[in-house]
């Protein structure tokens, strides 16, 4: 996996009605932008360090020129 | 197969310094039932949603109190490359459910007795898949070698 701080991490529900989860990358530990990531959870604003198994996917955000 | 193809689920780790309330609510967001306890790139212990309850609540622990305080240590740890037959002999030895995975000693991810067994009745289920065939269409020949 290859992230960008900025980009968006969702992590799949792994029964049926379980929902996503997402954080946001704020720092990138790895090289070459491996793993693994600072990243800050939901509304709480909590951090912790995230190592992605195949229940994660990133989702890239490109930025917008003006 | 080795141990890191089979996980399931991503890792999220905190600071030994963070604090009770942190940790539940990292486990609440990230759905996760254990925290691995991370210092720079050392891993220094785990802590589950169970040691949060008896070791934390149950003995009236603060919540504003390092998670460090609660955490399980030493971690019982097996190589990210191990093949995945060496996690159940060490789920036998240690009796716990959880395995931190390591690769050149540094965490990479969690590997638990529910991974195993998911693995195995999936292997299970590829390896009845044509004895079952046999058994409910028949057995079928393979065509005979042609002839001139």
């Amino acid at each position: 996996m290859h992230a960008s701080i900025g980009d968006r991490i969702v992590i799949h529900g792994h029964r049926i009605g379980e929902p996503d989860r997402d954080c946001e990358v704020l720092e990138v530990r790895g090289p070459d932008g491996g793993p693994p990531y600072l990243v800050r959870w939901g509304d709480s604003g909590h951090e912790s360090l995230f190592f992605p198994g195949p229940d994660a996917s990133v989702q890239h955000f490109e930025p917008t020129l003006g | 197969m080795q141990v890191i193809e089979g996980i399931r689920r991503s890792g999220v780790g905190v600071r030994p310094e963070q604090t009770i309330r942190e940790a539940a609510t990292i486990m609440e967001q990230s759905g996760v039932g254990a925290l691995a306890v991370v210092d720079g790139e050392h891993l220094v212990g785990l802590i589950t949603d169970r040691d949060l309850v008896r070791r934390g609540m149950a003995r009236n622990v603060p919540y504003d109190a390092r998670i460090d305080s609660l955490m399980s240590t030493p971690v019982v740890t097996i190589d990210a490359q191990a093949d995945l037959h060496d996690a159940f002999a060490l789920f036998r030895t240690h009796g716990n459910r959880r395995l931190a995975v390591v690769q050149e000693g540094r965490f990479v991810g969690m590997i638990t007795v529910d991974d195993l067994l998911i693995n195995l009745a999936a292997d299970l289920a590829d390896l009845s898949r044509p004895v079952m065939a046999e058994a409910i269409f028949g057995h079928h020949d393979s065509a005979l070698p042609a002839t001139e």
